[in-house]
């Protein structure tokens, strides 16, 4: 077989892994990493009306990734009781904050201006982690629909950070180190992470140092959270395709590694 | 029917045909995507750039100090200009002064000051047991910034103390790596569990 055949037939395998194991549902009882704990028994210890800031700070190529994270942490603020203040500091996460936050507060009854509200996405994302330090309707004097902050009751009494309760970070790059080190030692904000898998050994650092809160990572940290809730979800069925693509993946590089070796011992 | 759903499928499909090879299904998908995301990231600066912290403000409700900044950003095009390009280095020098006033202290803080101090920890705790963790800490601290110390020939005791720096950074990489394969498998599921449920309705 020539390589572009080999190529194929890789390709063509863990598709059907992948397509296999989906549709396969497997109830299994998915163990808790300290850091999805703690990020759920924070939300659990908040007092009901809680403000939190959630920032949909991510590209729409990350989706697959951080919407099963977002759905999991908003079901579980909006069960609570508690108010979400929704933004974006990425172009892209613009319209895919706005449709998330309306899809799971629909799904909870919630009101929009009573119980969340969509501040938008705002450039120059350093500029606008100061600034709503100072005052948040100086950096978003209006919504994402165009509504004066003034004008929205959720918002009324919320100055800047002191009415925070809590930041949730969704990102697939770095603007959760922005959070941290814009919001960390000034105005001693609490701040959560939701990652992609890729970037989970970028906040260990900022993990175990205790700078970031605590962190949900990837389709297995929203399984987790999926578990704790009690709500099985996408993240819950991905992860079986997920291991299943991981196992295939290592049994051909073993593959691999042993035709490697053979072709060796061949040529000498 | 959502054709929503039916575009965006047929578009994952088409993106996919790459693994096959390159063709122009393939690169008119691609084409579709780059303008797509520059054309919705051009509309959403010029919104909440231009219009709403500009515009508006200046023109409707008469807040005449932004025409600093507006004169400020003009100056930045006298960079086409070989006789006004200069007047570019003032709004520049502006910007670089306050991005690094507000970025230095910060940096400094979280990034090296709170980073150094975590890792510098007892190897006995309170309770006088020892702190393996901490031992592996220090030791991957130390040994590999002795990798990253070009000052000496790294031979002797250097090398030797270098090279196992080099261990835990390939631990790192690797781990980085497996993680990154970890994230690209997961965007390949989200687009299986889409043409399962959303285009094809296999799934609910």
């Amino acid at each position: 077989m020539n390589n572009q055949k080999i190529r194929w037939t890789i390709f063509a395998s863990l598709f059907a892994v992948i397509v296999v194991s989906y549709i396969i549902t497997l109830k299994w009882r998915i163990p808790t990493s300290p850091s999805v704990q703690k990020s759920y028994d924070l939300i659990e210890s908040l007092p009901p009306s809680s403000m939190v800031i959630v920032s949909f700070d991510h590209e729409a190529s990350s989706l697959p990734e951080i919407q099963p994270i977002s759905y999991i942490i908003l079901r579980h603020l909006f069960s609570r009781n508690q108010r979400v203040i929704g933004m974006s500091l990425f172009a892209e996460g613009t319209a895919i904050g706005y449709q998330t936050l309306n899809k799971l507060a629909a799904e909870y009854g919630k009101k929009y201006g009573e119980d969340y509200v969509f501040l938008g996405f705002k450039p120059q994302h350093i500029s606008a982690i100061l600034g709503m330090g100072e005052s948040i309707r100086q950096v978003f004097p209006q919504d994402y629909l165009g509504n004066y902050l003034a004008e929205i009751p959720l918002m009324s009494g919320v100055e800047n950070y002191r009415q925070i309760a809590a930041v949730i970070s969704l990102a697939d790059g770095d603007r959760t180190v922005q959070w941290i080190e814009y919001t960390g030692k000034k105005h001693g904000l609490t701040i959560l992470g939701g990652f992609t898998a890729a970037m989970i050994t970028t906040y260990d650092p900022y993990l175990s140092s205790g700078q970031l809160y605590s962190a949900v990572g990837g389709i297995v940290g929203a399984a987790e959270y999926e578990g704790i809730l009690g709500l099985p979800g996408k993240a819950n069925r991905a992860l079986l395709s997920q291991t299943a693509a991981h196992i295939f993946i290592v049994l051909l590089v073993i593959a691999g590694n042993i035709a490697y070796f053979k072709r060796r011992k061949g040529g000498k | 029917m959502d054709w929503g759903a039916v575009a965006a499928g047929l578009l994952t499909l088409a993106i996919y045909s790459f693994l096959y090879r390159d063709n122009p299904v393939y690169k008119f998908a691609e084409s579709l995507l780059i303008g797509l995301s520059i054309g919705y990231a051009l509309v959403t600066f010029w919104q909440t750039a231009i219009l709403d912290k500009l515009v508006y403000p200046l023109f409707s409700h008469g807040q005449l100090l932004l025409i600093v900044p507006l004169l400020l950003g003009l100056m930045m095009f006298s960079r086409f200009s070989r006789r006004l390009g200069w007047l570019s280095r003032i709004p520049l020098a502006l910007m670089i002064g306050a991005g690094a006033g507000s970025a230095i202290p910060a940096m400094l803080y979280e990034r090296t000051l709170r980073q150094v101090s975590n890792s510098i920890q007892p190897l006995v705790t309170a309770g006088g047991q020892f702190n393996f963790s901490g031992l592996v800490v220090l030791v991957g601290l130390l040994s590999t910034l002795a990798y990253f110390y070009f000052s000496r020939e790294h031979k002797g005791f250097l090398g030797s103390f270098a090279k196992i720096g080099t261990y835990f950074m390939m631990i790192f990489f690797g781990a980085t790596f497996g993680y990154t394969v970890m994230s690209r498998m997961s965007t390949l599921i989200g687009r299986v569990d889409f043409l399962l449920t959303d285009f094809l309705h296999y799934l609910k």
